[in-house]
């Protein structure tokens, strides 16, 4: 990359990081035209990532696409959200953590990586701005950041550099360091035995800014960028317990969600179930598994971010004690956003015409290769979520009508906009997934995104 | 591409694309009028009918091919819908011997059911909406039946699968049948396992799952692993002991979507599936066997249940199961010609029946004027020969429907659920009380407004 390029690059970059923090600074102090602020400054990050996509060399776009994925969603969200919710310490809270996800995707240094990281979390560790009831989210955010910053300054204290390209391969601090690192996965993403905290932070935090940490995917992002790449040959080969216990995960949440009325609760593990797929796609070690996981990181973002706005907006209309514990026909008031939400929810679970049926038919490849008895747990996992995310859709927009009231809004103009967005970015991405798929499946050829992945695809491997 | 492929690409892709057009102008608020959308699916499928027609003279003036080797007639490649590496996902429609016949099946009696819905569903509530998912029905059906490989059959598979779903619960008002809805939907997806886990085998161990090249000779256990995994496939979709609990359930949606899913297409999706394979089913005796079993066994349970039955449309849908559990045999035998030949009669009779079924009280006067007095009696009942107390037992069996879903209530759902009741446990050591909301205007919270 010539020099005045790498220099727009980091300008670009910079500009995508600062403006969002600058944004939630002023609204924090001025506290007016919070929506306003934010939606400008979030369409800022939105263009500047949007040329650091285009100028990305071939095959080293991953981050890239994270980046403008994460700025388009955040943009959506400060439309999307309902007034009540839509005060000036909410915006801060989502800019702030707009700016630490684009630094923790572009991050180059386990340093800055570590600032993101804790930076990210900021707004749910203090009480009245996003912090959740309970003990659980604080203390799993605490504990991976405590993993991951022990873990780092081991690596320092070894002696190593602290830049990822230099310590590619180089399996630094050895086992410690390896578990430390499992360990602020485990936490941050949820994973078993620490997966309860997700629902936690979902039922007792605000419901949009939730989704939006949960889909910055620190954990697959730490997994991705830091623990592949820095450790291809795993001391006591303990990369494949991460994977295993994803799949558990995901089979453990599936089943759990079959008898959760609580229609947040239910979403957050459904989110838990279907991320954690990611994870195993990512270990699996096949061009298929590596290319799905990466292709469901941004459907799975998506869906669930559509998936928790809508639920907020019926919140909002009709009651925050809805549960899916009985039928509320809510589809007779609001229509459109039933179907938003039928669309966004089986996009999760691997509807035919969506992105997310690609990512699964490589997913279901790619981890049965590896794994063939674990990989089995996937698409079972997979069944029973659809059949949750169903019996949500049923429970909530079917049955008998309500006559409690007369006449409630459905989705507004704005609301509607950013949904159908959401709504295209899947159903297009379904319908035409080779121009996402190849990008993805480039970066994995390339082995520039997690070189541990070898380029030879799974079901060669196999044959031979 | 040419006019014959042309031709196909056109008839499997028209519904799809009328779907796609009206649900997106629904979405930006148009409302069409009934009788707008009834020309629309008038225009449709009449089109979708002539060109197939056409292709059919096209191919029978001209193809060799098409009588006489079993080599597809028409192919048409879209290329890799997406593609890793070498793992293909191939987007490849085509006609042969086999799937013409689904496909004039297809089109013809979805516009039959099109024009019949017109005035039934006259002034309906969802009225537009059954429009919009017999239209993505038709899609999904024609693309699994015109599909070039196991993987783009999967694809119409689910898209049947979950508007046949969205039919049971069309009358969403009532809970009966949106439970009903998810009840099936939960059977589709267990089952639908089976295909997912058998296409990665066919991929794993035959290098490919594309119909046009023909299925390579497998070795060992490969091919019974993959013929019982699609067999669980097909017995989901087909209704086949021990899922047949599901059939009658599916009968809450209304008389025209039963007639064509249940009557004709969606519940012969599974016979076409292992017709599809039967390549793959004639290299093992034992799961050749395992199709005839399920077939026996589903006959069998179908004409005892069908005569314990109540109403109408569920007597109807356990002749349709006896029926394809015949198939099922046929299939299994290795009669590839006779079963085609018996589900296109079957699912023609059959739809006739199910129209006619909410008219079968009028029909009933109707015959009584015209002979002036009683029908005839039909002759003594097969069960009337067996001792009283087998009769008995064998009434109950039949009223309760051979058990099935009580089988499977207590022997796979409540286990997973109690499953499921234990994991909350243990998740809520430590956690939060129940929400409580702000507002409840929707949901009547007992605790405030003292019980319901």
């Amino acid at each position: 990359m010539s020099p005045p390029v790498e220099i727009a690059g980091v300008l670009l970059r910079g500009v995508a990081i600062a403006v969002p923090w600058f944004a939630a600074f002023l609204v924090a102090v001025y506290r007016r035209q919070a929506r306003a602020a934010g939606f400008l400054a979030a369409l800022v990050a939105v263009a500047a990532c949007a040329l650091l996509l285009v100028a990305a060399p071939a095959g080293e776009s991953l981050y890239q696409a994270l980046m403008l994925l994460y700025s388009c969603l955040t943009l959506g969200a400060t439309l999307v959200l309902p007034r009540r919710d839509c005060s000036p310490g909410t915006v801060a809270g989502i800019l702030l953590m707009l700016g630490a996800t684009l630094l923790a995707y572009s991050a180059e240094n386990l340093l800055v990586l570590l600032a993101a990281w804790i930076v990210s979390t900021i707004p749910f560790l203090i009480p009245r701005w996003f912090q959740p009831r309970g003990w659980r989210p604080a203390a799993a955010l605490l504990l991976s950041a405590a993993a991951f910053a022990l873990a780092t300054a081991l690596i320092a204290a070894g002696g190593h550099a602290l830049t990822i390209d230099d310590l590619r391969g180089k399996s630094p601090g050895g086992m410690a360091v390896f578990v430390l690192l499992i360990t602020a996965v485990i936490f941050r993403k949820g994973i078993l035995p620490a997966h309860a905290w997700v629902a936690d932070a979902a039922e007792g935090g605000p419901a949009v800014p939730t989704a939006l940490l949960l889909n910055g995917h620190f954990g697959a992002l730490l997994a991705a960028k830091l623990i592949v790449p820095l450790f291809p040959v795993t001391p006591g080969n303990l990369v494949p317990v991460l994977s295993n216990l994803a799949m558990a995960t995901a089979l453990y949440v599936a089943i759990r969600a079959l008898t959760e009325n609580s229609p947040r609760r239910l979403l957050a593990f459904l989110a838990l179930s279907q991320s954690a797929a990611i994870l195993a796609g990512l270990e699996s070690g096949t061009a298929e598994g590596v290319t799905g996981a990466l292709v469901h990181w941004f459907v799975v973002t998506v869906s669930t971010v559509g998936l928790f706005a809508i639920l907020r907006l019926l919140e909002v209309r009709f009651g925050e004690n809805l549960t899916a514990g009985k039928h509320l026909g809510l589809a007779e008031h609001a229509p459109r956003l039933a179907v938003f939400f039928a669309v966004f929810g089986l996009a999760l679970v691997g509807l035919p015409g969506t992105l997310s049926f690609c990512s699964e038919d490589l997913l279901i490849h790619g981890t049965l290769l590896s794994h063939r008895f674990v990989g089995l747990l996937l698409p079972i996992a997979t069944a029973m979520n659809a059949v949750s995310v169903f019996r949500l859709f049923t429970r909530l927009f079917l049955g008998k009508r309500r006559t409690g009231f007369t006449a409630m809004a459905d989705a507004l103009p704005r609301e509607r906009w950013v949904l159908a967005a959401g709504v295209l970015f899947v159903v297009l991405g379904g319908l035409f997934p080779n121009v996402f798929v190849a990008q993805r499946s480039a970066e994995v050829a390339a082995a520039r995104v997690i070189p541990g992945v070898s380029p030879v695809s799974g079901s060669d491997r196999c044959r031979r | 591409m040419n006019l014959s492929q042309a031709i196909l690409a056109f008839v499997v892709l028209a519904p799809g694309v009328v779907f796609g057009v009206l649900a997106f102008l629904w979405l930006l608020g148009w409302v069409p009028g009934e009788r707008i959308v009834s020309r629309i699916t008038g225009a449709t499928f009449s089109a979708c009918v002539l060109a197939l027609a056409a292709l059919l003279w096209k191919l029978g003036a001209g193809g060799e091919n098409f009588a006489g080797s079993g080599s597809p007639a028409v192919v048409v490649k879209f290329g890799n819908w997406f593609a890793v590496h070498d793992y293909h996902f191939p987007l490849v429609l085509m006609v042969d011997r086999l799937s013409l016949p689904f496909l004039a099946m297809t089109v013809m009696l979805s516009g039959l059911i099109g024009q019949f819905s017109a005035t039934y569903l006259h002034r309906e509530r969802g009225f537009f909406r059954f429009f919009l998912l017999l239209h993505l029905f038709s899609f999904g059906s024609l693309l699994a039946f015109a599909a070039g490989s196991l993987d783009l059959l999967a694809a119409g598979w689910e898209i049947v699968g979950i508007t046949s779903v969205l039919l049971i619960a069309f009358f969403q008002l009532r809970t009966a049948p949106v439970e009903n809805g998810l009840r099936v939907f939960a059977v589709y997806r267990a089952c639908d396992i089976g295909l997912l886990v058998g296409i990665f085998a066919m991929h794993h161990w035959a290098g490919t799952a594309a119909f046009d090249s023909g299925f390579p000779t497998l070795t060992g256990a490969e091919p019974v692993t993959i013929c019982l995994l699609l067999l669980l496939a097909a017995s989901g979709k087909a209704a086949q002991v021990p899922f047949s609990g599901w059939l009658p359930r599916a009968m809450e949606g209304p008389t025209p979507s039963s007639a064509i899913f249940y009557g004709a297409i969606s519940i012969h999706a599974g016979a076409y599936l292992l017709l599809r394979v039967q390549p793959v089913l004639a290299q093992s005796a034992l799961a050749s066997s395992l199709v005839v079993l399920t077939g026996v066994v589903t006959a069998i349970h179908g004409a005892i249940a069908g005569r314990a039955s109540a109403d109408a449309k569920t007597s109807l849908a356990y002749a349709s199961l006896t029926q394809v559990g015949v198939v099922f045999v046929e299939i299994g035998i290795g009669w590839t010609s006779i079963a085609v030949a018996h589900i296109l009669g079957h699912a023609t009779v059959r739809t006739m029946q199910f129209l006619r079924a909410p008219s079968m009280l009028h029909d009933d006067h109707q015959m009584r004027s015209a002979i002036g007095g009683e029908m005839p009696h039909t002759g003594p009942r097969l069960e009337s020969m067996l001792p009283e107390g087998v009769q008995l037992w064998l009434y109950r069996w039949a009223f309760d429907r051979g058990h099935l879903d009580t089988i499977l209530d207590r022997f796979v759902i409540h286990p997973l659920l109690e499953v499921s009741r234990v994991f909350a446990k243990l998740d809520h050591i430590g956690s939060l009380p129940a929400r409580r909301g702000k507002v409840a205007i929707l949901v009547p919270d007992p605790a405030r407004q003292g019980g319901d």
